[in-house]
């Protein structure tokens, strides 16, 4: 484990509760899913975590519904849950996350402990059972990580696939998805991490999630699903970001 | 530079950016959504969205520096406004930042930033 924090030497970054950036050697890391507060005893991670392993969180990003139901009491919430720990972080407010009454979904990417050697290249595990289409954490062992750009409905010639029609468009991002991993040698079952941007989560599960399920043929990446109020262009109802690894 | 570019011509970017990027080597860098932030932690550029994007990527490329590194290292960057007016002014300061190919990238429009004055906000991860 080699993790390192990067400050930019400027004062305004002393005394807040993240660091500018954080480096690791990437042997070992687990990428979550949006951890949501839906657990059946409504703690923001299953099973708990000890302090000493949040010792080393690298990345969080936090998505909020209300900014200030979170000031009023989710900020001392978060800062109680990672202590003396500061991870990389982005904070944002979106419009509705997976189920209307979640307030906020936190993901994070961690540096594990242990080599990688011997081990498959991705470990997918669920702490519970949740029954939904995706797993909860995937490890990357070794390997090379691949981040692909937000994919959208576009042809190659840049017009847009689907104006204003949800099936054609989740079926032309993936098919691009597709494309870029294919041309990185990778696979959709290489895939670590998704995002899913939507202007309507309910039209998505509606046309977009039959899609999606046909594509991952049940070996899904981790997970987050967030409603948001636009994309780059008006006619795009969907992005998705993905991390994959290949070895 | 100790990652690679994927390029494919059956799906092409929407503007100039990489679609993807494959870490080769080096440290794996997360940098946390910059905001314009001056060094004393006052908002630059209040209302001014180009000036809040240029001290935005400042703020960025500094800890791509502190970690060794420079615009050049980074394989995938987030950029988050509030508004979609605001994007072709973005856009243009993000030509000045990156002359030649943005990284892999992704534009997404949020109801709002932690403090209402953000009107953007950019991530960025690196191989340094």
């Amino acid at each position: 484990m080699d993790r390192r924090e990067i400050l930019a030497e400027r004062p305004v970054e002393r005394g807040r509760g993240f660091m500018p950036g954080v480096s690791v050697n990437p042997s070992r890391l687990l990428f979550t899913a949006g951890l949501t507060g839906r657990g059946p005893d409504g703690s923001l991670v299953a099973g708990g975590m000890a302090p000493q392993a949040r010792r080393t969180f690298v990345k969080q990003l936090v998505y909020v519904t209300d900014i200030d139901a979170y000031n009023a009491s989710g900020r001392a919430e978060r800062a109680k849950f990672f202590g003396s720990t500061r991870t990389a972080s982005t904070g944002l407010v979106v419009r509705r996350l997976a189920d209307p009454a979640m307030l906020i979904e936190v993901e994070l990417v961690i540096d594990l402990a242990g080599s990688a050697q011997g081990k498959p290249l991705l470990e997918k595990y669920n702490v519970e059972q949740h029954g939904g289409d995706f797993y909860q954490g995937v490890i990357v062992n070794g390997g090379r990580l691949l981040y692909l750009a937000g994919q959208v409905a576009n042809n190659p010639d840049g017009s847009v696939a689907g104006t204003g029609d949800w099936r054609r468009q989740a079926e032309k991002v993936y098919q691009n998805i597709g494309y870029v991993l294919g041309a990185a040698g990778a696979t959709p079952a290489s895939v670590v991490k998704e995002t899913t941007w939507v202007l309507s989560i309910d039209s998505w599960r509606q046309h977009g999630a039959p899609v999606r399920r046909a594509l991952y043929k049940g070996d899904y990446p981790a997970s987050t699903l967030v409603e948001i109020p636009g994309l780059a262009r008006g006619e795009f109802l969907v992005e998705i970001e993905v991390i994959a690894a290949v070895a | 530079m100790p990652y690679s570019t994927i390029a494919t011509p059956e799906a092409k970017p929407v503007a100039n950016y990489k679609m993807a990027t494959r870490m080769e080597g080096g440290r794996l860098l997360y940098i946390s959504g910059q905001v314009a932030w001056d060094a004393g932690g006052n908002l630059v550029g209040k209302g001014d969205v180009r000036a809040q994007a240029r001290q935005t990527f400042q703020n960025l490329r500094g800890v791509l520096q502190a970690a060794g590194g420079d615009l050049g290292d980074l394989m995938k960057i987030t950029t988050y406004i509030t508004k979609i007016e605001d994007f072709p002014a973005v856009a243009e300061v993000r030509r000045e930042v990156f002359p030649g190919e943005l990284p892999a990238s992704t534009l997404i429009v949020v109801r709002s930033l932690f403090h209402p004055d953000f009107l953007i906000e950019v991530e960025g991860v690196a191989a340094v």
